[in-house]
């Protein structure tokens, strides 16, 4: 099976290790991803703050262009840029003016019917349907993830069709617990972490993850597991400050679901680069004897 | 007079209502202050105006206070009010009204680097086609410091360079700092998406 794949700017920067997990995990399980020729940044949260236009054209430009492909279902990893790529198709799909004027400057033209899919949209399916447990070699027994989902998986500014429980998502606890994990009940999986202001508003974003932070260590989790670049890199990036700021001495290392997926498919840690985090995120690993 | 004062009169609360709810497609009239937003609201307890108390700036007709508070400058868009509003009024869009309209009245931001890091992440995606962190910060960077140097607060220059450059050095360690730039190859594209955005 292939899926139009858009990994985003932060997958081609400061989270590539997010696109070859991406890669390596999606070929174990059967799918083969297509990155779409010459796209665009969606834009993210400053297109929406400062233009509307160009919130909605910006990822017009790709799904025009994953249009040209042929392919059904484009998969987008990074929640920002899958909710905005969303937000552009179901805006589009109601305002032909905005439309014509957007494809007047395309090359590939918008024509809106591509399946948009976040990463739990793929892989969720894969643990119900029992798939993924039969690609599993290692158990991540030890691993008590609290499951992170951040804002833009199950929040829109917009009508959509949710597959989980908005308030208090299941998804990424049903991954888990397929891989042997024992994922926590917790209270902050969906409160935002201050990543779109870690940069231009520090003390604000701080002050967001310290709740999560507090909240993950006070009920016992070893590490977090997110979806998302932008929330896994503000996260661990710093855990340093706001650990020293508002006095929470465990760190904990911010895994991507890929690697856990990966890590019990029996993946090499290294090749996924599970080194690269800037919390330590091999010794738990080690500790547990699952490398 | 502080808008918790003022009563619904339209003559002077429709020109701006009118506006608002045009241009976010959001129906502030429906909200009825239950303050579900603002039990969700993120940094309420920071800004001091929760989505409730904004939408009800706008429905009074309050137009100063609508575009010069902090929740405008400050909203994370994480879209909590919106997903909890009984009325299915997303006060994230408004926030992102507001702040464009205060842009177009050339009001001064009330948080200059938030402005400031939104307009540099366009203009590296802009020239590229895809926003390179180096080159959006490095922008960014320029662009606070050229602020902080006219204000003579060249202590603030200092930290924020310290600090950016302890954690690209960290980046550099962990092999997570990309240098190289990503172009894309019809940026004419992009740039004519950019052109006809500034003639709307």
């Amino acid at each position: 099976m292939e899926l139009a794949y858009y990994p985003g700017c932060s997958l081609h920067a400061s989270s590539q290790l997010y696109d070859i997990q991406c890669k390596l995990v999606f070929k174990g399980l059967g799918m083969d991803l297509k990155e779409i020729e010459d796209w665009n940044c969606c834009g993210a949260t400053a297109a929406s703050k400062t233009n509307d236009f160009l919130a909605i054209a910006l990822p017009a430009r790709n799904l025009g262009i994953a249009a040209a492909t042929g392919l059904p279902e484009i998969f987008i990893p990074c929640s920002s840029c899958y909710s905005r790529t969303l937000v552009s198709q179901k805006t589009l799909a109601s305002d032909a003016a905005l439309k014509d004027a957007i494809n007047a400057e395309l090359t590939h033209k918008v024509n809106g019917s591509i399946k948009i899919s976040s990463i739990m949209d793929v892989l969720v399916p894969q643990a119900t349907s029992g798939a993924l447990k039969k690609k599993v070699v290692k158990k991540l027994t030890g691993l008590k993830p609290a499951c992170y989902y951040g804002c833009l998986l199950t929040r829109f500014p917009c009508d959509v069709d949710v597959s989980d429980d908005v308030e208090n998502p299941q998804g990424m606890e049903v991954i888990c617990a397929a891989l042997g994990a024992e994922p926590l009940d917790w209270n902050y999986k969906t409160d935002c972490c201050g990543a779109s202001a870690s940069v231009n508003d520090a003390e604000q974003a701080r002050l967001l993850m310290s709740r999560i932070m507090k909240d993950a260590v006070a009920r016992g989790a070893n590490c977090i597991v997110t979806t998302c670049p932008l929330c896994q890199f503000n996260v661990d990036a710093c855990q340093d400050e706001v650990g020293k700021k508002y006095g929470i001495e465990k760190k904990l290392p911010v895994y991507f679901i890929t690697e856990l997926i990966g890590l019990s498919m029996g993946l090499d840690p290294v090749e996924m680069q599970v080194d690269r985090h800037l919390v330590d995120a091999m010794g738990l690993l080690k500790e547990l004897k699952l490398i | 007079m502080p808008s918790s004062l003022m009563k619904y009169e339209a003559g002077i609360s429709l020109p701006l209502l009118e506006e608002v709810t045009k241009r976010s497609g959001q129906n502030l009239s429906a909200c009825y202050q239950c303050r579900r937003c603002a039990a969700g609201c993120p940094v309420g307890e920071e800004t001091g105006v929760t989505p409730d108390r904004l939408i009800r700036m706008v429905l009074l007709g309050d137009r100063d206070a609508a575009l010069n508070n902090l929740l405008v400058w400050k909203c994370v868009a994480c879209y909590t009010c919106g997903t909890r509003c009984p009325n299915n009024i997303q006060t994230a869009r408004i926030t992102e009204t507001l702040k464009q309209m205060a842009k177009e009245a050339r009001l001064e931001p009330l948080t200059p680097r938030i402005a400031d890091f939104h307009n540099s992440f366009m203009t590296a995606t802009k020239h590229f086609g895809r926003f390179n962190e180096i080159e959006g910060m490095a922008i960014y960077e320029m662009k606070t410091a050229l602020k902080e140097l006219s204000k003579g607060h060249f202590k603030a220059i200092i930290d924020e360079l310290v600090n950016q450059a302890r954690l690209g050095a960290v980046m550099t360690k962990k092999k997570r700092m990309h240098f190289a730039l990503d172009k894309i190859r019809r940026r004419s594209e992009v740039k004519a998406l950019f052109e006809k955005a500034r003639k709307r």
